[in-house]
C-alpha cells in the first residue's frame, strides 16, 4: 500500500476506534443512567457525571487525528510523504502506529462504561460513594492517556513537525 | 532490493493490521455482549434497593397499633398502591396484596432481564406454583381449608385457586391435565407414593430444571447460578436429612427424598442420613463450608429445625449479596434483590398477622428480627 494509506489509516483508527470505544463506553453507563433515574430522577445529576466519563478517549483520538493530519501535511500543505520509499513508508507505518497506539488505548472507554455503569447502581443506592464511584472509573482513563503520550513521542520523535 | 524491502514492511504492516483488529474484535465484543445487556437492569435493581426497609423502618411497623395504622405507615412506600385499595383491612387480604407487590416485582425483572437469564426468574416464579400446588394438596389431604395455604404469586395462580377450591382430588387431577405436576399427582391419587413424596418428587424436578438451566450459561453466569441452585438444594437436603432425624425416621426413608445437585455430595448426604440423631449431623456438618451456621445456631437447631433454615435463608442471602460485590454487572443483582425483596415481603406479612392477633410490639420486633 502507497505511504498515505497508512497515514490516513493510522488518522482515521485513532480518531474511529477511540470515537466508537467512547460511544460504547457511554451507551452502556447511558442504559445504567436510565436504569436509575426510572426508578428515582433524583439520581439524574450523578448518573449524568459518570455517564460522560467514557467521552474523554474520542476527544484524544481527535487530536491525535489532528496531530497525524498535520505532521503529514495532509492538513495545511501537500502531503509529505507521497514518494513510496523506505524512510516515508517507515515514516507512515510510525504514523500509523501512532494513531493505532490512541485508538487501541482508547478501548478502555468501554471498560471504564462498564465501571460507571456498576458505579451509576452503586450510586443510586448509596449516594455517597458517588466521589468512589468517579475515582475507579477513572482509573481506566489512564491507560487512554499513557496512549496519547505514546503518541505524542512517536509523532515528535518519529517523525516531527 | 529496494522493492522487496518495500513489500516487506507493508506485508508486516498489513499482517499486524489484520491480527490487531481480529483479536480487538473479538474481545470487544465478548465484553459488550458480557456486560451491556445487565447495565440497564442491575442501575435500576440498585435504585431499588435503596427503598428496602431499614431495621428502624419495621420496629415503627411494628409499633403500629391497628392494620389500618400499618397500612398508613406504608403510605409513603412502593406497597401503597397495593394496600390503599383494599375493601376491607385483615391480614389476609393484606398477604394478597403483598403478594401482587411481589408478583410485579417478578413481572418487571422479566421483562427488564437479558433475554438469556429470564428464564432463570421465569422458573423461580414456577417454584410458587410448587409451594402452592403442594401446600394446598396437603392442606386438602389433611382436611384443612387449602385457601389459607396459598400464595397469590407464581405462573398458573388461577389454577392453583381453582385447586384450593376443588370439591374432589379428581378435580384437582383434571386441573393439572397438560400440566409437568399431572404425573406426580397422579401417582399421588394411586397411593404410589406418600403426599411427602409427592412434594418432593415436585421439588426434584423442578430443581433438575433450574440445574440444567444454570449449566447451559456461561462463565460468571454460571457460576452464580449454579452456587446459587445448589445452595437451595443443599437447604431442602439438610433440614429433609434433620428433620427426618428429629422425628426418628430411618435412613432408607429420607434417601428416597434427597435432591441431587446440591453441593454436598450424595456420598456425604447418605452419611449424614445414617446418622443416629439431630446432634451427630450437626457434628458431621461442623466440616462443611456450613460450619459457621452450625457454630451459631446450634443449640437453636436443636431445639427447633425451623431455626436450620432460617440461618440458611440468611446465608443465602448474604451469600448472594456477595456475589453482587464480586459480579455488579451480572445476574448476582437480580438475585439478590428478588431474596431481599421475598425477605421484606416475609416480614411485613409477619407484622400484619401479628398486630392483627394483638401481640405486643416488643414481641413482635422480636419475631421479625428473627426472620431470615
Amino acid at each position: 500500500m502507497e505511504p498515505i494509506v497508512y497515514v490516513a489509516l493510522g488518522a482515521a483508527l485513532a480518531a474511529g476506534i477511540a470515537g466508537a470505544a467512547s460511544s460504547f463506553g457511554v451507551g452502556i453507563a447511558g442504559a445504567a443512567a436510565a436504569g436509575a433515574v426510572a426508578e428515582d430522577e433524583k439520581n439524574f445529576r450523578n448518573a449524568l457525571v459518570l455517564q460522560g466519563l467514557p467521552m474523554t478517549q474520542s476527544i484524544y483520538g481527535l487530536i491525535t487525528l489532528f496531530l497525524i493530519a498535520l505532521v503529514s501535511g495532509i492538513l495545511g500543505g501537500g502531503f509529505k510523504f507521497a514518494e513510496p520509499t523506505t524512510g516515508n513508508l517507515i515514516k507512515a507505518a510510525i504514523l500509523l502506529g501512532a494513531g493505532l497506539t490512541v485508538g487501541l488505548t482508547g478501548l478502555s472507554a468501554i471498560p471504564q462504561g462498564i465501571i460507571a455503569s456498576a458505579g451509576i447502581g452503586a450510586v443510586s443506592k448509596n449516594p455517597k460513594t458517588f466521589t468512589q464511584a468517579i475515582i475507579f472509573a477513572a482509573m481506566a482513563e489512564t491507560m487512554a492517556i499513557f496512549g496519547l503520550v505514546g503518541a505524542l513521542i512517536l509523532i515528535i520523535t518519529g517523525v516531527g513537525f | 532490493m529496494r522493492e522487496v524491502e518495500v513489500s516487506t514492511i507493508t506485508a508486516i504492516l498489513d499482517t499486524s493490521l489484520a491480527v490487531i483488529f481480529t483479536w480487538v474484535a473479538y474481545k470487544t465484543g465478548q465484553i459488550l455482549w458480557k456486560y451491556t445487556p445487565y447495565s440497564y437492569p442491575n442501575a435500576r435493581i440498585r435504585a431499588m434497593e435503596a427503598r428496602f426497609f431499614t431495621e428502624q423502618k419495621f420496629n415503627e411497623l411494628a409499633e403500629s397499633k391497628t392494620l389500618n395504622n400499618f397500612v398508613m405507615n406504608l403510605e409513603d412506600t412502593d406497597y401503597k398502591p397495593y394496600l390503599t385499595a383494599l375493601p376491607v383491612l385483615n391480614s389476609e387480604n393484606i398477604d394478597r396484596a403483598l403478594d401482587k407487590a411481589l408478583a410485579d416485582i417478578y413481572g418487571l425483572l422479566l421483562k427488564i432481564l437479558p433475554k438469556r437469564t429470564r428464564g432463570f426468574f421465569k422458573l423461580l416464579l414456577e417454584e410458587w406454583d410448587i409451594r402452592n400446588i403442594s401446600s394446598a394438596v396437603k392442606a386438602k389431604l389433611r382436611g384443612e381449608v387449602a385457601r389459607d395455604y396459598i400464595n397469590e404469586i407464581g405462573t398458573m395462580v388461577e389454577k392453583v385457586k381453582a385447586i384450593a377450591e376443588a370439591k374432589s382430588f379428581e378435580e384437582i387431577l383434571v386441573i393439572l391435565e397438560g400440566t409437568e405436576y399431572e404425573e406426580a399427582y397422579q401417582k399421588l391419587l394411586l397411593k404410589e407414593i406418600a403426599p411427602e413424596e409427592f412434594e418432593t418428587e415436585l421439588y426434584k424436578n423442578h430443581y433438575l430444571k433450574l440445574s440444567k438451566y444454570a449449566a447451559s450459561r456461561k462463565d460468571e453466569e454460571r457460576i452464580i447460578l449454579e452456587e446459587f441452585v445448589s445452595l437451595k438444594i443443599d437447604k431442602i437436603n439438610l433440614s429433609t436429612i434433620l428433620r427426618g432425624k428429629a422425628h426418628g425416621l430411618g435412613a432408607e426413608k429420607l434417601r428416597n427424598s434427597l435432591i441431587p445437585g446440591g453441593k454436598i455430595k450424595r456420598k456425604s448426604l447418605e452419611t449424614l442420613a445414617n446418622m443416629e440423631d439431630v446432634e451427630m449431623v450437626l457434628a458431621e456438618l461442623d466440616s462443611t463450608e456450613y460450619s459457621g451456621i452450625i457454630r451459631e445456631y446450634r443449640e437453636e437447631i436443636v431445639e427447633d429445625i425451623s431455626a436450620f433454615e432460617r440461618a440458611f435463608d440468611r446465608y443465602i442471602l448474604q451469600r448472594m449479596a456477595e456475589l453482587t460485590r464480586f459480579y455488579p454487572l451480572s445476574i448476582a443483582v437480580p438475585l439478590s434483590y428478588i431474596l431481599q425483596k421475598e425477605s421484606e415481603i416475609r416480614k411485613l406479612k409477619a407484622i400484619a398477622k401479628l398486630i392483627e392477633d394483638g401481640v405486643k410490639p416488643e414481641i413482635i420486633k422480636k419475631a421479625v428480627g428473627e426472620l431470615p
